[in-house]
């Protein structure tokens, strides 16, 4: 079975693109800071089925514990097929009313631990000489949005990260792409007031917003046998937000 | 692991890089720089994370600060100290 790691997977995107690839046949490695009541029932009804999700805890926003979580579940489960990823905060706020200490704790969670854990992950790709990495951006690390600048700021950095090291990495073999989702109903969207559901809703070509399964389902297809010949990209799933 | 089967893994390590990457490997001596030595810093990063596999050590991703080697004989060197 192909191991591929997701972090922030206990809720939200993270739990439905867990749900999805595991369903798909994939083991997934399943990291967030604790389980939740969701994920281990997903975990639960996929025994037989051919896929699997595995549950290991750690915080993201705590970089040092990185490189040891890799160093275990490379240990535990073998070389790794695939990397999503997902964790990540959207705080919300006027940045000239951001605490400093928010800031940099955003951008540590949202950018260099995703740096991190691929550095890591991707020296077992590279022995392997093969694997898949998915970041998950957001339309709004290119198109801005009032009170998300440090969180814009974030994903057009993983947008940047995804170009360059598709570029470094491919003669091995290695695909590296970002999916950037739109407005999707999450708990981390919860902070948006039906006003502002329905006028993103009118913007979009389709009139309405992309679900968390539509951003599960591209993952799915950048990682499967459709997806060898895709690198550098990002992939956008906003229901028609920014056509 | 003793000095001897490190130099070997090292070694070892080099030649199946350097075949991997379709490189010509430089003949390998102690004295032999490594910027000369017919691997690029791609290939590099495959050596430390293959030497991570097989030695269980990575001496660039300790907490004090290591200046890249410039010999391959500093760079077995280098292995050998942080393996013991």
């Amino acid at each position: 079975m192909r191991n591929v790691i997701v972090t922030g997977a206990s809720r939200g995107l993270g739990l439905e693109i867990s749900r999805t690839i595991a369903a798909a046949g994939y083991r997934v490695l399943a990291i967030a800071r604790a389980p939740t009541d969701e994920l281990k029932e997903a975990a639960r009804v996929l025994v037989g089925s051919g896929g699997a999700i595995e549950f290991r805890t750690c915080d993201l926003s705590d970089p040092p514990q990185i490189s040891p979580l890799v160093r275990s579940l490379r240990a535990d489960f073998g070389p790794f097929y695939g990397l999503v990823n997902n964790a990540g905060a959207g705080t919300h706020g006027v940045l000239g009313n951001m605490r400093d200490l928010d800031i940099e704790g955003l951008i540590r969670l949202n950018v260099l631990s995703p740096i991190l854990l691929t550095k890591y992950v991707t020296r077992s790709m590279m022995i392997e000489r093969g694997g898949r990495i998915v970041n998950i951006a957001s339309v709004v690390g290119f198109t801005g949005y009032s009170g998300l600048s440090v969180y814009g700021a974030t994903k057009a950095s993983l947008i940047g990260f995804t170009r360059s090291l598709a570029r470094e990495i491919g003669q091995l073999g290695i695909t590296v792409n970002a999916i950037a989702p739109g407005f999707i109903d999450t708990a981390m969207t919860e902070e948006l007031n039906q006003s502002q559901r329905e006028q993103i809703m009118r913007r979009s070509a389709l009139r309405r917003m992309a679900d968390a399964i539509d951003v599960a389902r591209s993952v799915e297809f950048l990682l499967g046998e459709a997806g060898r010949n895709i690198t550098g990209t990002v992939l956008t799933v906003d229901a028609g937000n920014t056509a | 692991m003793d000095a001897v089967s490190i130099r070997d893994t090292v070694l070892s390590v080099f030649r199946k890089v350097a075949a991997d990457q379709g490189r010509t490997l430089a003949p390998l001596s102690d004295e032999l720089p490594l910027l000369k030595c017919g691997l690029d810093s791609l290939c590099f990063a495959i050596v430390v994370a293959s030497l991570e596999d097989s030695l269980n050590v990575d001496p660039f991703n300790a907490d004090e600060w290591v200046d890249f080697p410039v010999t391959l004989g500093e760079f077995i060197k280098l292995y050998d100290r942080t393996a013991a």
